[in-house]
């Protein structure tokens, strides 16, 4: 029996999934070992994927992938209990940048695309370490069996407990991570056009602050889908501590906003999930993202870029999986999978929109994570325009509406504020 | 219908354990039903093992760890099938076989039994025995076990716990647990015999790497067709299948009260109480 | 099951596709670092109402209704709780996600 391999995959997700494509695709003996039932029974997420490194990797998936709305409208909401301001952007163009999906269909799919290029996809085994041998990885460890390959590209997301149990990784920190809670609700495709101002499969993107995490550093989300609509909240679990209520009734509360009520009234729970997400760029990094005999991918090696309104996993995720096989292939023709003849995936990611887009927004958890953006900026905005709109009588400039809706927060701290999210968002 | 219960039965090599299982949905609160056309809606629901085919599928590895021989898993589901046939080799099974074909299709329980007796008795002559979970945790009829005895004239054992055989007297003693009653009886048969193991003992082993390795780059999920088994159309299928199903209705929750009584446990005693005989759920 | 109100969670759990293992992927490995404990994050953290209390200030949890977030592991102030994924493909099983 083989029970060795060329490249073992630990998860299979987007970055799993996409490295062990890549790799059997080009004669690579590949396995993939995944802890659900089938690739994309664990996997959750928000809900929109931007499709730039589809067009790379499967340029078919227009027609094959389950899409399932294209997003021609975006959608910012500073929110307070009873009144909420909202930027609203829509294009005409067509251009296929980004869509809505249900993550576990995806996974699905590409799945069938490692398969159909000869990849080994073995399902519900969730494997417990890395066999060390020497200093270098040289297999995994699953329940009494152990299996061997030349390399292993770890992708297990982002509780990384195999990187944790080998000792290449320390124990997850609440400070680099957020908690999304989502629920699923089915809407017939009508009501959702008429609601949300939507011709055929086109799509909304939303995100919302303030009091959907009851003003803590976080948010609240809602994609389209075809006859759905997905709505969540996402909580820095750095603050999740100071939070009132239990973070079950929070995302209620948020679904029964009157904003929010009676977008889905009528509607019927699919589908209750949660999933931790990486939120510290850079810094949410396992100490090193390669060395003897091992990548790392995706969530476990922190791959997501998280600007507030622009959310990135599944594209960094599918990127970092690519360099993964490119490096592989590369070490395989030098003939060596130490850790200096892999640095090479550390290169070609410094070179690839990975890197060079998180080292960009390397500050942006930062201003994220500064609790004024979701509570007093968003109370004020409210104020601000509650006041400017209620007229009656007594005249008043948009300026000094301001500045009396500002109450305690000085213009120095606006100014800095405003500038700090200028230049690092 | 004859079985041939001893002579060519190469039973000294160890015992020869049919399991049949089959795909259900894990838990039904996920299933909706069609308010137009009454029918449960599976679409985007998992179909996986039936949780307890996995106790009789432990059942029966433990009777080979213990006996030698083999478990060979068995069934007749569409080609999406292979998986979860698989997981029954990650478990230990030694063989699993795909029962599949389109003249399968639409088949109730008796169409479906009639196809997996007939495919043991062509496939595996000689078994000893064959091992069923109790129900299927979607359609809990419990009708497979009673009717695939039926077709082959064996006797049944059901809410099997335990057994123990004699190899060389070919004989049996299987414990089975009456929940009801408590009561634990134990009978003994000569072999070939069907039982059917009780949901909630033999909890399963786990799922291993190699072994689960092995049954995909192997490939040891076999697939049969009807032209392998030549059963006769009219006992098979939608054709073999006198079931009608005129109509499913959704049972409505029942939305709770909510009402809490506060204070001395005897005077709640009484409180519920009265409010019971009030609400008419119970009659004094 | 109306979305005009708070749904209670075990209603919102039962939404979903499970195959539940007997044996817990969940341990607290000190009870009575939990009766120490005063904020016990792992009460208001869990998205599914996994921890509730226990008597003298201890913490109840049941392993049925894991979303498999890993969030109480990571909130948990003393490092009390082993979580493991289920095994067999066991636990949630997402069909949207």
């Amino acid at each position: 029996m083989s029970t060795r391999f060329d490249v073992i995959v630990v998860g299979a997700g987007p970055a799993g999934l996409t490295a062990a494509q890549q790799l059997a695709s080009r004669g690579f003996k590949v396995l993939v070992i995944e802890r659900g039932k089938k690739p994309g029974s664990k996997n959750v997420f928000g809900g929109r994927i931007y499709a730039h490194v589809l067009d790379r990797l499967y340029p078919e998936y227009v027609k094959e992938a389950p899409v399932e709305r294209w997003v021609r409208r975006e959608r910012v909401t500073f929110m307070t209990e009873d009144a909420w301001t909202t930027v609203d952007f829509e294009t005409t163009k067509t251009e296929h940048r980004s869509f809505t999906t249900y993550l576990t269909n995806f996974v699905e799919w590409l799945g069938k695309k490692a398969e159909s290029a000869g990849a080994v996809v073995v399902s519900e085994v969730p494997v417990d370490s890395l066999v060390i041998k020497d200093g270098r990885v040289v297999g995994v460890r699953a329940g009494n069996d152990e299996v061997y390959s030349d390399v292993v590209v770890v992708a297990e997301g982002i509780n990384r407990l195999v990187l944790e149990r080998s000792g290449l990784a320390p124990k997850l920190s609440p400070d680099i991570v957020a908690l999304g809670v989502k629920e699923v609700i089915k809407l017939d495709k009508n009501t959702i056009n008429e609601r949300f101002g939507l011709d055929e499969d086109e799509g909304l993107a939303w995100v919302l602050a303030g009091y959907p995490t009851h003003y803590l550093p976080g948010g609240a989300f809602i994609y389209t889908n075809k006859e759905a609509i997905t709505l969540g909240i996402v909580l820095y679990l750095k603050y999740g501590y100071q939070l009132d209520i239990p973070i079950y009734e929070l995302i209620e509360e948020f679904r029964l906003h009157p904003l929010v009520k009676r977008l889905v009234k009528g509607g019927q729970l699919l589908e209750y999930s949660a999933h931790l997400t990486p939120v510290a760029g850079l810094n949410a990094s396992p100490p090193n993202l390669y060395g003897n005999g091992y990548l790392v991918v995706g969530d476990a090696a922190g791959f997501l870029l998280h600007l507030g309104i622009i959310i990135r996993g599944v594209d960094f995720a599918m990127e970092s999986g690519r360099l993964a096989a490119e490096a592989i292939i590369k070490a395989h023709d030098v003939g060596r999978y130490d850790a200096e003849t892999l640095s090479i995936y550390g290169k070609m990611l410094e070179e690839s929109f990975v890197l060079r887009e998180l080292r960009t927004f390397r500050n942006a958890h930062k201003v994220l994570m500064e609790p004024r953006l979701y509570d007093d900026y968003v109370k004020l905005i409210n104020k601000a325009l509650a006041r400017y709109f209620d007229v009656d009588g007594t005249p008043r400039r948009l300026g000094s509406t301001l500045l009396e809706a500002k109450g305690n927060i000085t213009l120095l701290d606006l100014a800095r504020d405003a500038i700090r999210v200028v230049m690092n968002l | 219908m004859h079985i041939k219960s001893n002579g060519s039965s190469n039973i000294m090599g160890g015992l020869t354990i049919i399991v049949p299982v089959k795909a259900a949905v894990p838990n039904v609160t996920a299933v909706r039903l069609d308010p137009v056309t009454h029918n449960l809606v599976r679409e985007g629901v998992p179909l996986m093992l039936n949780p307890y085919d996995r106790n009789a599928l432990e059942f029966a590895l433990r009777l080979r760890d213990r006996y030698g021989g083999k478990v060979i898993t068995m069934s007749m589901a569409p080609p999406s099938g292979k998986d979860f046939l698989e997981s029954t080799i990650g478990m230990g099974a030694d063989e699993a076989y795909l029962i599949t074909d389109r003249a399968f299709a639409g088949a109730d329980t008796l169409a479906t039994s009639y196809t997996i007796a007939k495919s043991i008795q062509k496939l595996f002559p000689n078994f000893d025995i064959i091992v069923f979970g109790e129900e299927t945790t979607d359609s809990a009829t419990a009708h497979m076990p009673a009717q695939v005895a039926s077709w082959l004239g064996l006797p049944y054992v059901y809410y099997a716990i335990e057994a123990e055989v004699k190899l060389e007297d070919r004989v049996i003693r299987v414990t089975r647990y009456l929940e009801d009653e408590g009561v634990y009886e134990t009978y003994e048969y000569r072999l070939p015999i069907i039982l059917s193991v009780y949901k909630n003992s033999n909890p399963p082993r786990d799922i291993s790497l190699v072994r689960k390795i092995n049954a995909k780059v192997n490939g040891l999920v076999k697939t049969i067709d009807n032209n392998v088994l030549k059963l006769e159309r009219e006992c098979i299928g939608l054709r073999g299948s006198p079931t009608m199903v005129t109509k499913i209705e959704d049972a409505k929750p029942i939305e709770r009260k909510r009402q809490l009584f506060k204070g001395d446990p005897k005077e709640a005693a009484r409180w519920l109480l009265e409010n019971l005989i009030k609400e008419g759920v119970i009659r004094l | 099951m109306s979305l005009d109100r708070k749904i209670p969670i075990e209603e919102r759990l039962n939404s979903n596709a499970w195959d539940v293992d007997q044996r817990p992927h969940i341990r607290i490995i000190d009870p009575e670092q939990c009766r120490k404990c005063d904020k016990k994050p792992c009460l208001y953290l869990c998205p599914a109402r996994c921890y509730t209390p226990g008597p003298n200030g201890t913490v109840l949890f049941s392993h049925e209704g894991c979303l498999e977030c890993g969030t109480c592991r990571v909130v948990c102030p003393e490092n009390n709780i082993e979580w493991n994924y289920p095994r067999s493909g066991f636990g949630v099983q997402y069909r949207f996600g």
